[in-house]
């Protein structure tokens, strides 16, 4: 209300660039050079790339072998669950036309499993698979407790659900002598998830660690039996078990099984020539009509043998070429009307 | 319903509970507070429908999220809210106090006591002073001027700076200043229940057995000045809510911008749109599930029972509810109301609406409605400390032929020869008024030299107006104007040596350079509308007998003599010249009488008085008859001083085509006159409309010959009040708006407004009104103001803006869309009731054109972004829906997402890959492994090549179609700045920037008009000398003096103020 005129100072606001609104600003002003030579650029920068990418994505080799129709009689086994007892094996040869250079990988992929899925996602317990509390089973509903109360190690529906064929790869160098290809099942997992995410408890003896807990239902060993050859991939620490607790997000995935040890005979990659797997199924797929099959495949520096990516940017710097030439065209003919406007 | 109220009594008046004097603007107390607020709060639709998702996140079966991600913003919004809310309801606590705790004298037990505006109670004799502000409506009982007279300013009520004169009933002025006589003062008042009509009051005085009706003569309202009076008392009649001030105040509404409702419809749609993405994902659900979902039982089995596959779809549609609710997200409400403040920020830091001689910096009071300033399509305007300074200046004149006053050869350049002339020096230094300067040395010179006409000139300027002189302590000559025109004519004279003295009822005292000179008063030619001029026949020391006539031009020119044609000419060229700098002219003539016709004259004259019938025309008659031939003096030119930057700020404003509306409650002329001086009415108009009817079937009338004026002859409006056709012509006209063309304008008063604003009359007006580049209302009450503003918003869509200065704009203010107040000035209600507070009208510009502007282009931006954010985030889940079985698993995951939204700066990709790394960081699993189970997700897929390639090829396919689109829009479609942009800069290489073109005078035809802003009826009020202190008796009655009837003057002017409010009165119940 009433003004004296000491307050002047302090209530004239400052004069700052932020305060008065002056900060610099840029407005990106499209002229046609500016837009053109992005276009082409970016167009140009797209073809090299979605070519370099097609070339390196044909030049890694893929064999993938359903079985889940080749071991039906496997297959019509399991889905009567009271079978889970009765071993069966198939083997299924096939024929390597070409050698596979560099690192081989064998991965198991299965269709239709749905990993995703909410409720089955939740099911686990990382207190319990990081070796701090093997007891600790809130989460993991359905796969809880057994029957008798006492918890489940690993619990949860992902565990309980764990992929357990057994895939050997063999290489038949003739009718009679069968070579056991050598498979390397370390390395398989993500860094993080063997050292941060999944622990044993610290004891020495595995089993003494998880007495008062009892193995999944449709597991047939308990968790510290996985690998009987190799006492340190046992337990949470066990590569199968660790690639398989990392849910895939779509309902068709592969999985990595096994990476080729390259020594003697396989020292360059795997020789053309017979080869068979031979197949320990455990694995029911046909009770949700889902599928399975096995696959062995080199990499390059950007993955796979998928060409999506590559088609991807040869497309886009196709389609940016075209709209460039466009542009180009359009804004010739508003030159040339603006000009004769002009003249007249 | 009436209102009994028996003075001195109150546990009479306590029987009817009326209201007491404490007001109350605040909303809550501390203990309503919490409850009132919540409940409003969880009015607004966003914040019941997260309170309904909270609901639904707790019940552990539906829910996908933790409860906390919706909890944590909800509280958030709702404490910022309830925070703001709250200490804009403490300060109108504190400003109610201060008004109640403020001190008046009141009649308790026989004595004066002091007592709280709080405590006064209905029926209470309150004593007011000189000065002080009035604090009941109140029943004038006595005063310490004779006749129980007292001044009051009701700036605060209706603008009007000029003083009103109020006098009480005789019976109770003769209590004087007495306590005791006053204490058993125990008279009775019937009268009407309150109501917001500022100039109308009926009610009715027993008293000692006989009854005395009341008028609004005889009541002060609350909210006046008691002016020139050194004590009055008053008994309460209104108190506190009920008077006639708070009454018209308005109710304070809710706020909205169209942006907010816009929003709300988005959210409904998207609502909806959530709704049928849930509908469908719940089917895909049922669908699989029985499909495919049986037969993964395997792995994954219900544990409770079996579940039938529709119980899990509808399960599914909850979850989804959920999952995708982040399409309509509760921070879209806290950004919105984040960005909203910054820009209250800016306002209230830009130094170019700071105006530094007030130290006032502009500030945005309302922090919520920024964006709509850059939509406003009307402007209703106050007049008075708005658009002008109320301060009036004498400037130039024209004397017999010849033009004294500053000659403005270019206006640019007009400022700093003022600044470097030096001023006239005046003759009596001592006597001059310090304020008023006049730059011109030839009339000085003039006057020195003697020139006759100059000194007529003079002498006419001092003796022919209504002012009253008093001296105040100092022993200064101090005028009480009754319109600031006539004070600054008195005061020009007054500076050139022309000094009103003093008046008495039969003479009039000036000073003549230095000497003193009394002239008789003879009779005295009152003012009124349709004379426009105003003369005084006075004998002078010498015997002779003189008219002294000023008036507006168009009117005087034609009583002028034959003789003057020369000098009228060349009047009115320099009248034209006036005009064209927006100067208020009026002609200035004079008349020597001769006795004998004098006499006679002047005896018809009193017969004419005498008379019952047709009096005022015999009056007005001979009135005419002895104003003619005149002789021409000269002209004078008075600036009604508009505040700075008015006309450009209007020039650009009606460039940006927002209609700036004038709602004043000065008089018609004063209002037009402003109009043409703001360059808001041109002579380049094609038509003034001027609607001035007295009722509703006048109004009527004038508005539909307004229609078809505008509307040409090839529409004939029929000429039957038929109310079917009204819609059907509303379409007509707004299609007739867009196809007007040519400028016209609407001015209408209150009286009509009054009608014109029912309801079947109101259609008519506002089309009318529409198509009018220009509105002027005049003489409008507060409340009308108000229901201008409603009309128009109601029924334009427009949106509003409210810009005035007092009290009386306060109703206005609130009830536009966004209500600006003037700060820096005496009252603070219309600053209290803005929405955004500023010193001069000149900042509106920068207030709509540049914070308007840039607070709307950034609200869209933003709003089109979050939206585009969420739409983008969202739909991945609906997307991913279709591969994991429908069974609501997110695909990426939300729970931090808001929580990095709000607490984060937004879109500050660095703190997002920090928290990012941090929650899929070893340390935190380790602690929350069920939390926090991200580790090592982040690390191995950008460490893929692939991902990147992913990344860079989408960025490309995102922004090349943008590039693609901007740049064919800017070829192809150029906006108008893009065109302006490109002219720019061909500018800029063509040549330096070219220096700016002169600005073109203003050229305005003239046009004058008697806009003293003065009420007819004081001529005889001077001539009676009521108003004349007691220390001056009136010596014996002249020889030929006008003789009135000691009371007749009185009810003369009660008679012409009833009159109008009978008749209006009258009116409406008819209509009604």
């Amino acid at each position: 209300m009433e003004e004296t005129p000491q307050h002047c100072l302090s209530r004239l606001p400052d004069n700052s660039a932020l305060k008065q609104q002056e900060l610099p600003a840029h407005r990106l002003y499209f002229t046609a050079r500016r837009v053109l030579f992005v276009f082409f650029t970016t167009g140009i920068f797209c073809l090299c790339m979605g070519i370099i990418l097609i070339l390196s994505a044909r030049s890694t080799q893929e064999i993938e072998i359903n079985y889940t129709r080749i071991c039906a009689n496997c297959a019509k086994l399991r889905e009567n669950a009271s079978n889970f007892d009765k071993e069966c094996t198939c083997s299924i040869p096939f024929y390597l036309s070409g050698k596979m250079m560099g690192n081989v990988y064998m991965y198991y992929k299965l269709y239709g499993f749905y990993q995703n899925l909410y409720r089955y996602v939740r099911s686990r317990s990382n207190r319990q698979l990081v070796g701090k509390d093997v007891k600790a089973v809130e989460d993991c509903a359905p796969f809880k407790m057994s029957d008798n109360k006492t918890p489940i190690v690993p619990c949860g529906a992902i565990a309980n659900s764990m992929f357990n064929d057994t895939i050997i790869l063999s290489h038949n160098i003739n009718s009679s002598v069968q070579i056991k290809v050598p498979m390397l099942k370390s390395g398989l997992t993500w860094w993080t998830d063997k050292y941060v995410k999944f622990q044993n408890p610290s004891s020495k003896n595995l089993a003494d660690e998880f007495r008062g807990t009892t193995k999944p239902p449709n597991w047939p060993k308990p968790i510290y039996d996985l690998d009987k050859k190799d006492p340190r991939n046992n337990g949470f620490l066990n590569d199968d078990f660790i690639v398989w607790m990392r849910a895939a997000a779509f309902p068709t995935f592969k999985k990595l099984y096994g990476r080729l040890n390259r020594t003697h005979h396989f020292i360059e990659g795997l020789p053309a020539g017979n080869y068979s797997f031979n197949i320990t199924y455990n694995f029911p797929v046909t009770r949700f009509q889902g599928e399975k099959s096995v696959v062995l495949s080199t990499l390059t520096w950007c993955g796979g043998n998928s060409l999506f990516l590559g088609l991807a940017y040869t497309v886009t710097g196709a389609i940016t070429w075209l709209a460039s030439f466009a542009m180009m065209a359009i804004h010739i003919t508003l030159k040339n009307k603006q000009m004769s406007f002009f003249h007249q | 319903m009436e209102r009994i109220v028996k003075a001195n009594d109150r546990e009479y008046n306590e029987k009817f509970q009326y209201a007491d004097n404490r007001i109350h603007t605040s909303k809550y107390n501390i203990l309503t507070f919490l409850p009132i607020n919540l409940f409003e709060q969880f009015q607004r639709v966003a914040n019941a429908y997260f309170l309904c998702l909270l609901i639904l996140q707790l019940i552990p079966e539906i829910s996908s999220l933790t409860w906390f991600t919706t909890i944590v913003p909800l509280v958030l919004v709702i404490t910022m809210t309830a925070v703001k809310d709250a200490t804009d309801d403490y300060f109108r606590h504190k400003s109610d106090n201060q008004v109640n705790n403020r001190q008046s004298e009141v009649l308790i037990d026989s004595k004066l006591q002091n007592e709280k505006w709080m405590n006064v109670k209905v029926g209470d004799i309150i004593k007011l002073e000189n000065n002080q502000f009035v604090a009941a409506d109140l029943l004038l009982l006595s005063s310490s001027e004779p006749h129980g007279l007292c001044y009051v300013e009701t700036a605060e009520l209706d603008g009007e700076t000029n003083l009103k004169v109020r006098h009480a009933l005789s019976v109770t002025s003769e209590l004087g200043a007495d306590i005791n006589r006053l204490a058993r003062f125990d008279g009775i008042v019937v009268c009407e229940a309150p109501n917001n009509k500022l100039d109308k009051f009926m009610g009715i005085l027993s008293w000692k057995d006989s009854k005395h009706s009341l008028n609004n003569e005889k009541i002060i309202l609350r909210g006046c000045i008691l002016r020139n009076t050194s004590w009055c008392f008053g008994m309460v009649i209104f108190a506190g809510p009920d008077t006639k001030l708070m009454q018209n105040s308005g109710k304070t509404k809710f706020k909205r911008t169209s942006i907010d409702r816009l929003m709300n419809t988005l959210v409904l749609w998207i609502f909806g749109f959530l709704i049928c993405l849930g509908i469908i994902l719940a089917i895909g659900n049922s669908i699989w599930e029985s499909q495919i979902g049986d037969q993964f039982r395997t792995f994954l089995f219900w544990n409770e029972g079996e579940k039938s596959s529709v119980f899990s779809g509808f399960l599914t549609f909850w979850s989804y509810i959920i999952i995708l609710n982040t399409v309509v997200p509760i921070s879209l409400y806290v950004s919105v109301e984040v960005i909203r403040l910054g820009h209250s920020y800016f306002i209230n830091w830009d130094r170019k609406m700071y105006y530094s001689r007030k130290a006032t910096p502009a500030e945005a009071r309302t922090t919520t409605l920024n964006e709509e300033l850059g939509q406003i399509e009307y402007i209703f305007s106050d007049k008075t400390g708005t658009l002008t300074q109320n301060i009036m200046t004498f400037k130039r004149c024209s004397i017999n032929g010849r033009i004294y006053g500053e000659v403005p050869d270019d206006l640019d350049q007009k400022t700093e020869i003022t600044q470097e002339k030096e001023p006239v020096d005046f003759l009596v230094k001592s006597q001059a008024d310090r304020e008023f300067q006049f730059f011109d040395h030839n009339l000085m010179e003039s006057i020195k030299m003697g020139d006759p006409k100059v000194h007529e000139f003079l002498r006419v300027l001092a003796l022919c107006h209504t002012v009253m002189s008093e001296e105040n302590s100092a022993g200064e000559l101090i005028y009480q104007v009754q319109s600031p025109d006539e004070g600054a004519l008195v005061t020009a004279a007054r500076n050139f040596g022309f000094i009103f003295k003093s008046r008495t009822p039969e003479t009039i005292t000036i000073e003549e350079l230095g000497t003193l000179v009394t002239y008789q008063l003879l009779a005295f030619l009152d003012f009124n509308n349709t004379r426009k001029r105003m003369s005084v026949i006075v004998r002078n020391p010498e015997g002779q007998i003189k008219l002294y006539s000023k008036g507006a031009d168009t009117i005087l020119f034609e009583k002028l003599h034959p003789s003057n044609e020369v000098l009228l000419s060349l009047t009115s060229d320099h009248l034209s010249e006036f005009a064209g700098e927006g100067l208020r002219t009026l002609a200035i003539a004079h008349r020597d009488l001769d006795d004998k016709y004098f006499k006679e004259w002047h005896k018809m004259l009193e017969d004419a008085n005498a008379a019952t019938e047709e009096r005022d025309e015999r009056i007005a008659g001979l009135y005419e008859e002895i104003e003619r031939d005149l002789t021409l003096l000269g002209a004078t030119a008075v600036e009604d001083k508009l505040q700075e930057g008015v006309i450009e700020t209007v020039t650009s404003l009606s460039l940006a085509n927002i209609k700036i509306w004038v709602l004043t409650g000065d008089k018609q002329e004063t209002a037009i006159n402003i109009g043409y001086a703001c360059n808001m009415l041109t002579d380049d108009m094609n038509d003034v409309f001027v609607i001035a009817g007295n009722n509703a079937v006048e109004v009527r009338e004038e508005l539909r010959k307004a229609k078809e004026n505008l509307s040409g002859q090839n529409r004939n409006v029929s000429n039957g009040h038929v109310v079917c056709e009204k819609k059907q012509q509303l379409e007509l006209d707004s299609i007739v708006e867009e196809t007007v063309t040519g400028d016209y304008a609407l001015i209408i008063n209150g009286h009509s407004l009054a009608h014109a604003l029912e309801s079947d009359v109101k259609s008519d007006l506002l089309e009318l009104a529409c198509m009018c580049k220009t509105v002027v209302c005049c003489r409008v009450t507060p409340l009308q103001k108000a229901q201008v503003v409603e009309l128009v918003k109601k029924y334009r869509n427009a949106v509003t803006l409210a810009i005035g200065d007092g009290a009386n704009d306060v109703s206005m203010i609130k009830s536009a869309h966004i209500g600006v107040g003037i700060s820096g000035q005496e009252g603070l209600q219309a600053v209290l009731a803005s929405d955004y507070s500023f010193a001069q009208f000149r900042y509106l510009q920068r207030l709509l054109l540049v914070h308007g502007r840039w607070s709307y282009f950034r609200m869209c931006k933003f709003l089109c972004y979050f939206f585009y954010k969420n739409f983008a985030f969202t739909l991945v889940h609906f997307w991913f829906g279709f591969f994991c079985g429908f069974s609501a698993q997110i695909a990426l995951d939300t729970s931090y997402w808001t929580f990095i939204n709000h607490v984060f700066i937004w879109g500050s990709i660095a703190i997002y890959f920090s928290i990012l790394f941090t929650m899929h960081s070893n340390g935190i699993f380790g602690i929350f492994p069920n939390q926090f189970p991200f580790v090592g997700n982040a690390r191995h897929s950008l460490t893929q090549k692939c991902i990147w390639l992913v990344i860079l090829l989408t960025t490309v396919a995102s922004v090349l179609p943008v590039v693609v689109f901007r740049f064919l829009k800017v070829n192809l479609y150029p906006t108008l700045s893009d065109q302006i942009r490109r002219w720019q800069k061909a500018q800029k290489k063509a040549r330096p920037p070219s220096s700016r073109r002169p600005r073109t005078r203003r050229s305005s035809s003239r046009r004058s008009g008697y806009a003293f802003a003065h009420q007819e009826g004081y001529g005889e009020l001077i001539t009676s000398g009521k108003n004349m202190r007691a220390k001056n008796p009136p010596p014996t009655s002249g020889l030929e003096k006008t003789h009135y009837n000691s009371t007749s003057w009185i009810e003369n002017l009660c008679k012409k103020t009833t009159d109008t409010v009978s008749s209006f009165g009258q009116d409406k119940t008819v209509k009604l």
